[in-house]
């Protein structure tokens, strides 16, 4: 292998594994304070993108619009919290279930009507589009631009995490819901906040993850939703570094089985992706970073 | 694997769509009755919903025009959600309100249950666009018909225009392992480029919903001398990324594809940046050039729409509902053997083209020609009718 491959393959990984790793930590931050998934957060990412098409005609520049996507990611989110889960989060784990699955549905269908079942083109700007060598690979820019944002938005989520008042309370509250809010902590707006930076990552995975599709469909956030949840199974649900862990060693298997497994073989791709999935789960049956002992669902 | 568990989530979703439209039972005996099972959420949804718009079209029309048989045509079409189940129980259920005719979804898996209830009862069953082999007497029964041409002909007609016409002799095949139609087109596809004495380099997989192309990629760079032509058999919205990944790094090779490619998303995706020297087979053109009443049918759609097509698969819908008009006006009744029996011998003029089956004893694998459109600059453009001499056997 030369060093070409060897650059092409790590850059592969690096970028698919930054976007798998920024989908799972938005589906984990509110898994970790919940104790309960979002299927609607693949919804998500549809509305970013169908807030980029319907802005595509207007006069802004693209940064704004793709500011509205993630904004509208935001908003989506909150609101998922407010119809979905706020109304029923004290009942049942089933109810829950049920009514974030039935807001996707409704979120899906609204696209279907109001817009089309066929895919609408997004906006990109050209550095999407644009590519450049190194050792004579030619290197999408827009895949080093996903590399370069996973690992700001992981930085500042980080900082955010350890270093500021609100990640001490997020991370209370993940950790023992009943005693954060014993100590003062406003259990609703800790909810809505987990929300709103699920959205944000929502936002954020949208505009990459569209980036190399250039449109968007009304069940365009099934895969990531699916990455996500086996990112997160694998990596762990009860941590946060777990879901970052997962996304990038889901990338690693996807990719090298994409390399290195034979024509007749790839067709099965996803089964053996999965039998290493199971393997993992075998060994260390709550993910492979275990994090702390939760309390009870809130 | 990722499919069936994509597949058993999207049936978790439909188990949870919307109420089904209401069928009024009101359906008086000087009326023609037409049931559709046609999708309108889900996967399908995209392939349905066009063919829909034009069936509904077209019904207008039949209407303004004296109807069929001299009786007004009704038609009714339950949303069969993507689910083969519930299309077999909303063909059940139209059958049961008086239909005589069923429009079946365009898809051998979501179409096939509407086409084996109306077998059951003995009418006449059209898919507006099932272009796999599998849509055939067959396996549907000898009622059952499809107004696309098989992947056969779609494949075939790909290799032809590539070897003969363009000279290419050598071919990169991408097959996503997606459903039938993106499975079996490509292997039609090499199997015509190979007899006609072309060269398949190399055949390649993809997942439908990695999003990923860069493994295939690196391969693809590595083959020297690059392939004459690129065949990439998969769906939107993948096939765009596939495209554009290829364009991205450099490769300009031509890049070839079937009706999947027939969809104005994927040229505003690609751009003019990334959409030129790509060809594909498809049903029809939304123009005078591939038929003379295309225009008519644009200006009766645009009347009841409010706004022209934005696909060609809506004259599939219109085709659908007037070729069962014709071969009814021919029968002289709704008798599903006498219907079958026209369709099986005559030649229709359609929008997508001239069109005859084979017998019931031949799977009536439709004699169809295809139309070939070129992208350049992100533009479509007609190219011609094209119809191979010897597609290979399903």
């Amino acid at each position: 292998m030369s060093a070409g491959t060897i650059l092409q393959f790590v850059l592969d990984i690096l970028s698919l594994g930054s976007l798998y790793a920024l989908m799972a930590l938005g589906l984990v931050i509110v898994y970790g304070i919940l104790k309960l998934v979002n299927f609607a957060y693949g919804e998500l990412i549809m509305v970013a993108g169908y807030t980029l098409y319907l802005l595509n005609a207007s006069p802004f520049p693209w940064l704004v619009m793709a500011l509205a996507a993630i904004l509208m990611a935001i908003a989506i989110g909150l609101m998922t919290e407010f119809v979905a889960f706020k109304p029923v989060r004290s009942k049942s784990v089933t109810a829950v279930l049920i009514t974030s699955f039935a807001f996707s549905t409704l979120l899906q269908n609204a696209a279907l009507l109001f817009i089309s079942p066929r895919a609408r083109n997004v906006p990109l700007p050209d550095i999407f589009t644009q590519s450049v060598e190194i050792l004579d690979v030619v290197i999408p820019i827009r895949n080093l631009i996903t590399i370069a944002c996973a690992l700001l938005m992981l930085g500042a989520f980080s900082f955010v995490m350890k270093r500021t008042v609100l990640g001490l309370a997020l991370r209370a509250a993940a950790s023992q819901f009943t005693m954060a809010r014993m100590v003062g902590i406003p259990a609703n707006m800790i909810i809505s906040l987990a929300f709103a930076i699920s959205g944000l990552f929502a936002g954020v995975v949208a505009i990459l993850w569209l980036g190399r599709i250039g449109s968007v469909v009304p069940g365009i956030g099934l895969e990531p939703l699916l990455v996500a949840f086996i990112a997160t199974v694998i990596g762990g649900m009860r941590s946060l570094l777990g879901a970052v862990v997962g996304g990038y060693l889901l990338a690693l298997i996807d990719v090298s089985f994409n390399y290195g497994l034979s024509q007749q073989l790839l067709h099965f791709r996803d089964a053996f992706t999965f039998t290493i999935v199971i393997l993992i789960l075998l060994f260390r049956p709550s993910g492979l970073i275990k994090g702390r002992e939760t309390g009870l669902r809130t | 694997m990722r499919i069936t568990l994509k597949m058993s989530f999207l049936s978790i979703l439909s188990v949870m769509v919307m109420v089904p439209l209401a069928v009024s039972s009101s359906f008086a005996a000087d009326e023609i009755f037409i049931g559709g099972a046609l999708s309108l959420t889900g996967v399908q949804a995209p392939l349905d919903e066009p063919g829909l718009k034009g069936a509904q079209v077209a019904v207008k029309y039949l209407n303004d025009h004296g109807g069929i048989l001299g009786k007004q045509v009704k038609f009714v079409n339950i949303d069969g959600k993507s689910d083969p189940v519930t299309v077999g129980n909303a063909a059940v259920e139209l059958i049961d309100k008086g239909a005589s005719l069923i429009v079946a979804p365009c898809d051998f898996d979501f179409g096939g249950p509407a086409s084996r209830e109306a077998q059951k009862v003995g009418i006449v069953g059209i898919s507006t666009c099932a272009s796999d082999p599998l849509y055939s007497s067959w396996s549907l029964g000898d009622k059952q018909f499809t107004l696309s041409m098989w992947n056969t002909t779609m494949g075939a007609a790909g290799a032809e225009y590539a070897f003969n016409e363009r000279g290419w002799k050598t071919a990169y095949v991408v097959t996503d392992q997606f459903i039938a139609y993106t499975k079996s087109l490509s292997k039609y596809f090499v199997a015509h480029f190979k007899t006609l004495g072309g060269n398949v380099l190399a055949e390649e997989t993809y997942t439908q919903g990695d999003q990923d192309f860069s493994a295939q990629l690196s391969r693809l760079k590595a083959i020297k001398p690059q392939p004459d032509v690129i065949y990439i058999s998969s769906y939107m919205p993948d096939l765009g990324t596939i495209i554009r990944s290829i364009r991205e790094v450099g490769i300009t090779s031509p890049i070839m594809g079937g009706d999947s490619y027939d969809d104005p998303g994927l040229f505003e995706a690609l751009g003019e940046k990334f959409g030129s020297d790509i060809y594909f087979v498809t049903h029809t053109w939304m123009g005078s050039e591939a038929h003379p009443d295309m225009g008519k049918f644009i200006e009766a759609y645009r009347a009841y729409h409010g706004s022209p097509p934005d696909t060609s698969f809506v004259a599939t819908g219109w085709d659908t509902i007037m070729l069962m008009a014709q071969a009814a006006e021919i029968a002289g009744s709704l008798d599903g053997a006498a219907i079958a029996k026209v369709l099986e011998t005559k030649e229709f003029s359609l929008l997508t083209g001239k069109l005859s089956y084979r017998s019931a004893k031949e799977g009536h694998a439709p004699d169809k020609a295809a139309v070939l459109i070129g992208l350049s600059n992100g533009k479509p453009a007609f190219i011609g009718w094209r119809q191979p001499k010897n597609p290979p056997a399903p």
